[in-house]
């Protein structure tokens, strides 16, 4: 079935390689502001896919995802300064930063599994809000329980890596973290596994009725994005450089990754991509000169897409390309 | 071509039943949905249970899929009980059912929902591009396979429902009056369709009722009335039979 | 002696919590609108009733009137401008986007308007305190606190149950169709409630003012507590909202009196998934059963 969705897409896949080799050029190229810029666009639209594994494919829209940026960066930032210490990260900076992406990214896997048995019982508004409630809870204990340092916040030491500015480093990070989280969707989504999903999505009872064991398939994608979404939390935190609660665990994280995919499309792989490159580009190229009206814009603008196209852009252009193939026929 | 090989037709009567309710009663508080009901269906047939309505048809069905619990008795699919089962269970061990009332899923491909059908089907996913293609093909609906179930008529969507329970591999098809609100041409169609189900080898369980679709596709017919069985046989004798004649018609001292 | 003041705290907490959750539940019950801005409409009441309170010296709680009729109109112009088109042109699920859209950019003009930084509203009378029997004290900022929230969710019930317009948007809730056809403009009738709603979260803004310092950020908390109000006590009416609140504002000074100031929350989302999983409806269920 996987082969027969790589003959049928080979020309995205040619495309989706060719763009990611493109873009592995860029630090080479542009300034580090532009860099940086690009930074932003690799992450968001990581975040928009890793978001999409549960809430485009399962149908289970988080309102929370940030806990797992939160949770990833301050789980890896702890064993990085606490269990490895400073002088391991100095002597051994990549190995360091691999262990704790591991650390991230099981302790949100673990994290997720024992969440995911009394929230996924919940659905729809239910389920959004109560991720919603699992965001703000832990960034509240994050910041009142002091061993966890959320209020004081975390130094996370450098990554030195082969010569290049940091910034480049964790573009490159970004990058990779990208076309992995982008094969993993690719591979989900037409496994046996994403056609299930895709049933489950539009009918939980009647997909279970044909069998779909939609129990398992649900957890298995909680975890997942959560994981992935944690890895990008501990590549984040180490860009940043210094992290306090606030800067991690952030509602507009949550609300983002949403935009994304209501913008590009829900569900597909090209919508979160678009929808994180026009939302960054918006919000720091053209209105970058309106920081304290970011969290104004963007709440407009959900609001817009909401009204205006509920379906995304690519489920707009398909619902057209639809339209012309059956006036054709 | 896995599972769909035409069976012996000739062994009809020799083999056991594939599906049998031994003395089953449903109670909803006061009200009895069925009274001791009895009734076999012989592999590779058509099997029909008619009856006016109220007469415990549905009541049937959900029994046998596990929507129901019943009060007493015990039904037995290849010989086995599988009452009180999970409907997931009884699902796998192939017994699919097709609603009246279609639940496609409507914003993904006709081949797609075919597809969810093969892939969680009895056997698991084993050729499924090639079930899922016969499938659509024996449901004449391969013209549409890539349009969305949405765009579908109601006509089109019990095809649908019957191709996608169909590419489970089920070993017996509950079919749900999958006539009911269609036209005289798409009726014909339905009845092809489910004739062409039982000829690869599925057997067809089937509550309908336009009486002369079952009296024309139908192997055997069993009659309902009231929640108890009152009549069965082939198509001709139950035409003939005054007590289904009764029931239907009421009796003259009703009027 | 800890033991009751932790209750009466915990009562005063609650009446807080259960008039701005009301609103919340009446929107919940009768659109099946989950109203994720609920929370910045509270805040909005705050910062008004701190606004007038500020500019013109009036008692605060003489402030809650005009705050009230204010909201009320935002509400109603809100819910038909916005909330309907995003119900009638896509999903519940839409509208609820649309609702967290609406949320950060109040936050944002709040922030804008008032400055992030905390505010309070203290009335001549702050200071001033009862001493009850056993070293018991409460102050009457919560006093009052606790009284007009009681008999702003009383006056609710009242209307709700009493009057015309009580019992056509109950009627509404259950039937749009059949109130419709008896002449019921419903969405007139969702624009009212919804105004009534947002009007009693001004009022609990008022209240809230007089009793914690407040900033923009607290709107999710206050969202989300109207949420865990709702799931407690069950959806659409004062009576559910008026026992979640109490039993939330209950748990909540227990959690932080016994097991630490950073639980509360916590300890109420934990609440929260196990009352969703044992008991869907809430404690009182949903006023308007079968509607849906």
């Amino acid at each position: 079935m996987l082969r027969e969705a790589v003959a049928k897409h080979r020309w995205w896949i040619l495309l989706a390689i060719a763009g990611l080799a493109a873009l592995a050029f860029v630090p080479f190229v542009l300034m580090p502001f532009h860099v940086r810029v690009g930074q932003l666009i690799l992450l968001s639209t990581s975040l928009g896919l890793a978001w999409t594994l549960l809430g485009g494919f399962a149908g289970y829209w988080s309102f929370g995802h940030t806990a797992f940026i939160g949770l990833g960066a301050f789980a890896a930032g702890l064993f990085e300064t606490q269990v490895l210490g400073l002088a391991f990260m100095r002597a051994e900076p990549l190995a360091g930063l691999g262990l704790g992406l591991l650390v991230g990214m099981g302790v949100c896997a673990v994290a997720a599994a024992i969440v995911a048995w009394p929230i996924l019982r919940l659905r729809g508004i239910y389920f959004a809000v109560a991720m919603l409630g699992v965001a703000q809870v832990l960034a509240e204990l994050t910041n009142s329980i002091d061993a966890f340092k959320g209020s004081m916040g975390l130094v996370f030491p450098r990554i030195p890596a082969f010569g290049l500015r940091q910034e480049a480093v964790f573009y490159y990070l970004l990058l990779i973290a990208t076309a992995a989280i982008l094969l993993i969707a690719f591979v989900v989504k037409n496994a046996r596994i994403g056609h299930g999903l895709a049933a489950m999505r539009e009918d939980e009872d009647t997909a279970r009725m044909l069998g779909v064991p939609t129990e398992r398939y649900k957890i298995t994608m909680f975890v997942l994005s959560a994981t992935l979404t944690g890895a990008l939390g501990v590549i984040y935190a180490h860009s940043l450089g210094y992290i306090t609660t606030g800067s991690v665990y952030r509602t507009d994280f949550s609300l983002n990754m949403i935009v994304y995919n209501l913008l590009g499309g829900m569900g597909t792989l090209l919508g979160p991509m678009i929808g994180a490159v026009i939302m960054v580009l918006l919000t720091q190229v053209v209105l970058g000169g309106f920081l304290n009206l970011h969290m104004f814009l963007t709440g407009a603008m959900l609001v817009a897409l909401v009204l205006a196209a509920p379906k995304g852009i690519v489920g707009t252009w398909q619902a057209w390309r639809r339209r012309r193939a059956s006036a054709a026929s | 071509m896995a599972g769909l090989a035409p069976p012996p037709r000739e062994c009809r009567v020799v083999k056991p039943p594939i599906l049998a309710l031994n003395n089953v009663t449903k109670r909803f508080r006061g009200l009895v949905a069925a009274d001791r009901v009895s009734l076999e269906v012989q592999p590779g047939s058509i099997t029909s249970l008619i009856g006016p309505n109220g007469a415990g048809k549905s009541t049937i069905f959900n029994l046998v899929t596990g929507y129901l619990l019943p009060t007493e008795g015990e039904i037995l699919f290849h010989g086995q009980p599988i009452t009180g089962h999970a409907t997931v269970r009884i699902a796998r061990r192939g017994i699919a059912r097709a609603f009246q009332i279609a639940k496609p899923f409507p914003e993904i491909s006709v081949r797609d929902n075919v597809r969810v059908g093969a892939l969680f089907g009895r056997d698991g996913p084993r050729d499924v591009a090639d079930v899922t293609e016969q499938a659509l093909d024996m449901a004449g609906l391969s013209n549409f396979a890539d349009r969305p179930a949405g765009d579908l008529t109601v006509g089109f969507l019990r095809r649908l429902e019957i191709a996608r329970a169909v590419a489970a591999r089920p070993v017996l098809l509950l079919a749900d009056e999958p006539c009911a609100g269609l036209n005289p041409s798409e009726t014909e169609e339905v009845c092809d369709i489910l004739r062409r189900v039982r000829d690869r080898g599925t057997t067809v369980f089937l509550v309908e009722h336009d009486m002369a679709a079952v009296m024309r596709i139908s192997d055997h017919v069993i009659v309902l009335d009231a929640g108890a069985k009152i009549a069965e046989g082939t198509p001709a004798e139950i035409s003939a039979d005054p007590k289904v004649i009764a029931a239907y018609l009421g009796t003259p001292e009703d009027a | 002696m800890l033991a009751l003041q932790t209750i009466l705290d915990g009562l005063v907490l609650g009446g807080l919590y259960a008039l701005a959750a009301v609103g919340f539940s009446l929107i919940f019950g009768v659109l099946g609108v989950v109203n994720l801005s609920h929370g910045a409409i509270v805040m909005i009441g705050a910062y008004l009733t701190w606004f007038l309170w500020h500019s013109t010296g009036l008692d605060p709680l003489l402030c809650i009137p005009p705050v009230m009729l204010v909201l009320f109109a935002f509400g109603y112009v809100y819910q038909r401008g916005l909330i309907q088109l995003a119900v009638d042109r896509s999903s519940l699920l839409a509208s609820m986007l649309v609702t967290f859209g609406v949320a950060l950019m109040l936050r944002n003009l709040l922030v804008l308007v008032f400055s992030p930084d905390f505010k309070s509203i203290s009335p001549g009378w702050a200071f001033s305190f009862l001493r009850l029997a056993g070293g018991v004290t409460i102050d009457l900022v919560r006093i009052s606190a606790l009284g007009a929230s009681l008999a702003l969710l009383g006056a609710l019930a009242y209307v709700l149950n009493r009057t015309r317009i009580g019992r056509v948007i109950r009627a509404t809730a259950q039937q749009e169709l059949a109130a419709r056809l008896c002449g019921v403009n419903a969405r007139h009738v969702y624009a009212v409630t919804f105004g009534v709603s947002a009007a009693f979260a001004g009022a609990s803004g008022a209240i809230l003012g007089i009793v914690l310092p407040f900033a923009p950020p607290d709107e999710a908390n206050w969202t989300l507590n109207a949420f865990v109000v709702v799931v407690l006590g069950g959806i659409g009416s004062p009576s559910g909202a008026l026992l979640g609140g109490l039993l939330l504002g209950l748990i909540s000074t227990a959690t932080s009196q016994l097991i630490g100031p950073a639980f509360p929350n916590a300890m109420m989302f934990l609440i929260l998934v196990l009352m969703l999983m044992v008991r869907p409806s809430g404690l009182l269920g949903n006023a308007f059963a079968g509607s849906r």
